[in-house]
């Protein structure tokens, strides 16, 4: 069975401005265990449709599903990551962690250890008393990523986790990721704006059109794992970023000349 | 850039203005320019409340003698029910107009139509419903802090972040989970800043309570005093309620740096 399985999605939001068709018709099948990431041209519908199989948001036409079941509204089997974290600022990092088995009701001794477990996993061993502000951004990021693992959940959804921090802690927490994803293992569904960031990290890499989004190409990251930074400097490497760049310089010309377009008819 | 304007002041010299004019209030009342029996001098208002605050009761013609403690007990006190009732009723319907459009759409109306009525304009309602007693003193009281506290709740339930929400819910949070370890922790600020407004509004609403409806506490003095012309009670009257009023309100703001211990931080 695929862990995620997206058929025909289709969103159109309503507004005061006008419909917008954000997603036109996506398919989309993830294996169990797959890292696939998502790219695309800004505005194309990469956080609708991860809204969508979070069950944030509900789809227009189509149907997807998470190991066979139709999505309806959020729950922790689809952890999701945020781009600016999102932690509660008036909980402690470890308040931060738990909270999620607090909801559940699920039993304190095996949560206090999964906490402990994915803290250290994270590298935030000792900040358990720290409150959200007291972290530079990378450590807050890293607060999301065991709020998710405790849950223990069968699909990550990451939304450009890692966009707001400088190049340098981008990197680190790359392979923290990795190294993380080695441990807990689960699929990923990671989109991104960083062609290196996809191909480093993921089994597939998705480009997605210009808005109304669909899926252009579906690339197979054949590089072996475990991937270090050498990765970047492999001559197959550069060969799927060239790849990648030039899809992704076309879906943005289209973007761009679309919008010139209903600028003009505007006028 | 002035550099001396940005520094700390000296802690006294907020004081000095204060007591340059105590200074000559004080001429102006021991020379005779401004009569006693108007603006009685500073000295005589300080012996007065002496004698009101550790006066014997009982003794001589001065009803007020050793009546300063139990006075401000009582006004405290319908200030405290009133603005407790005032938290219990508008922090809960705050949250829920906040978070619930419908509920929203049915309750929001009401309250800003209501909340231009000054609490003055309630005291003859407030009367024939609740007699001469505490009960009208605290419906008063409780009705002028109301306000403050709803409106800035609902305003902080309102502005909680998307995605703390959705964060919440992705992490199995119920509808109930989410109002009371997301929604209110989140408006917790501006509940405080509601609170200390309505605190405020408390005072005021308690001494017009006392001076029409009630026949006991510093408003009730301080109308009674006026009209036996002891200006001197009257002075240290208003005084005791600028205290009051400024204790509770310091009493609040610690309180509220203890709950909201984690909004030092971050530039929020
Ligand atoms: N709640 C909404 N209401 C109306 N339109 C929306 C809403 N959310 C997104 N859109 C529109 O849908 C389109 C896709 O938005 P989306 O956020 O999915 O893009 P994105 O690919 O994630 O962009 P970025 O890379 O900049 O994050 C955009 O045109 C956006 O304006
Ligand atoms: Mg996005």
């Amino acid at each position: 069975m695929a862990a995620v399985d997206i058929e025909g999605v289709r969103k159109v939001f309503g507004g005061r401005a006008g419909a917008v068709e954000a997603l036109a018709a996506i398919d989309m099948t993830l294996a169990e265990g797959e890292f696939a990431c998502i790219l695309g041209p800004s505005g194309c519908g990469k956080s609708t449709l991860l809204n969508v199989i979070a069950g944030f948001e509900d789809l227009t036409e189509g149907s997807a599903r998470v190991f066979g079941q139709g999505v309806s509204k959020p729950g922790p089997d689809r952890a999701v990551v945020f781009q600016e974290a999102s932690l509660f600022p008036w909980l402690t990092v470890w308040e931060n962690v738990t909270f999620g088995p607090r909801m559940l009701g699920r039993p304190k001794p095996e949560t206090e250890e999964l906490a402990r477990r994915f803290l250290g996993l994270v590298g935030l061993a000792g900040f358990e008393n720290h409150l959200p502000d007291q972290l530079s951004g990378g450590m807050k990021q890293r607060v999301g990523i065991a709020r998710c693992l405790i849950l223990k959940p069968r699909v990550f959804l990451m939304d450009e986790p890692f966009g707001a921090l400088d190049a340098q802690t981008r990197m680190q927490m790359q392979e923290l990721l990795l190294h993380v994803w080695d441990e807990a293992r689960g699929t990923v569904l990671f989109i991104t704006h960083d062609i290196d960031e996809a191909i480093f990290l993921a089994d597939t890499v998705y480009v997605m059109t210009a808005r109304p989004g669909r899926i252009r190409s579906r690339i197979v990251v054949d590089l072996p794992r475990p991937r270090t930074i050498e990765v970047l400097t492999d001559p197959r490497f550069n060969a799927l970023r060239a790849d990648i760049l030039h899809q992704i310089r076309e879906e943005a010309s289209k973007a761009t000349r679309a919008f010139e377009e209903e600028e003009r008819a505007r006028k | 850039m002035a550099v001396a304007a940005n520094a700390a002041p000296p802690a006294l010299l907020g004081l000095a203005i204060p007591a340059i004019l105590v200074a000559v209030w004080e001429v102006l009342g021991q020379t005779g320019v401004v009569p006693q029996g108007i603006l009685p001098a500073p000295s005589l208002v300080a012996a007065t409340w002496w004698d009101w605050a550790f006066g014997a009761r009982g003794m001589g013609f001065n009803p007020y003698l050793g009546t300063w403690a139990e006075t401000v007990l009582f006004s405290t006190k319908r200030v405290f029910m009133g603005f407790l009732t005032a938290i219990v009723l508008g922090v809960p319907i705050g949250i829920m107009i906040g978070w619930n459009r419908l509920v929203a759409g049915a309750v929001d109306p009401l309250i800003q139509s209501l909340r231009p009525i000054p609490i003055t304009a309630w005291l003859p309602f407030s009367i024939a419903v609740f007699g001469i007693r505490d009960a009208g003193a605290v419906f008063l009281i409780s009705l002028g802090a109301f306000f403050p506290i709803v409106v800035n709740t609902t305003a902080g339930a309102r502005d909680t972040p998307k995605n703390l929400i959705r964060a919440a819910r992705m992490m199995g949070a119920s509808e109930r989970q989410l109002l009371l370890r997301v929604v209110l922790p989140n408006a917790l600020p501006s509940i405080f800043t509601g609170m200390r407004l309505g605190l405020g509004i408390a005072w005021t609403a308690v001494i017009v309570a006392e001076i029409v409806a009630v026949k006991s506490g510093l408003g009730y003095v301080l109308w009674d005093a006026y009209y036996v012309g002891r200006m001197d009670v009257v002075i240290a009257d208003m005084i005791s309620i600028g205290l009051a009023g400024f204790i509770s309100d310091r009493v609040l703001v610690a309180a509220g740096h203890r709950v909201l211990h984690w909004k030092q931080f971050g530039a929020r």
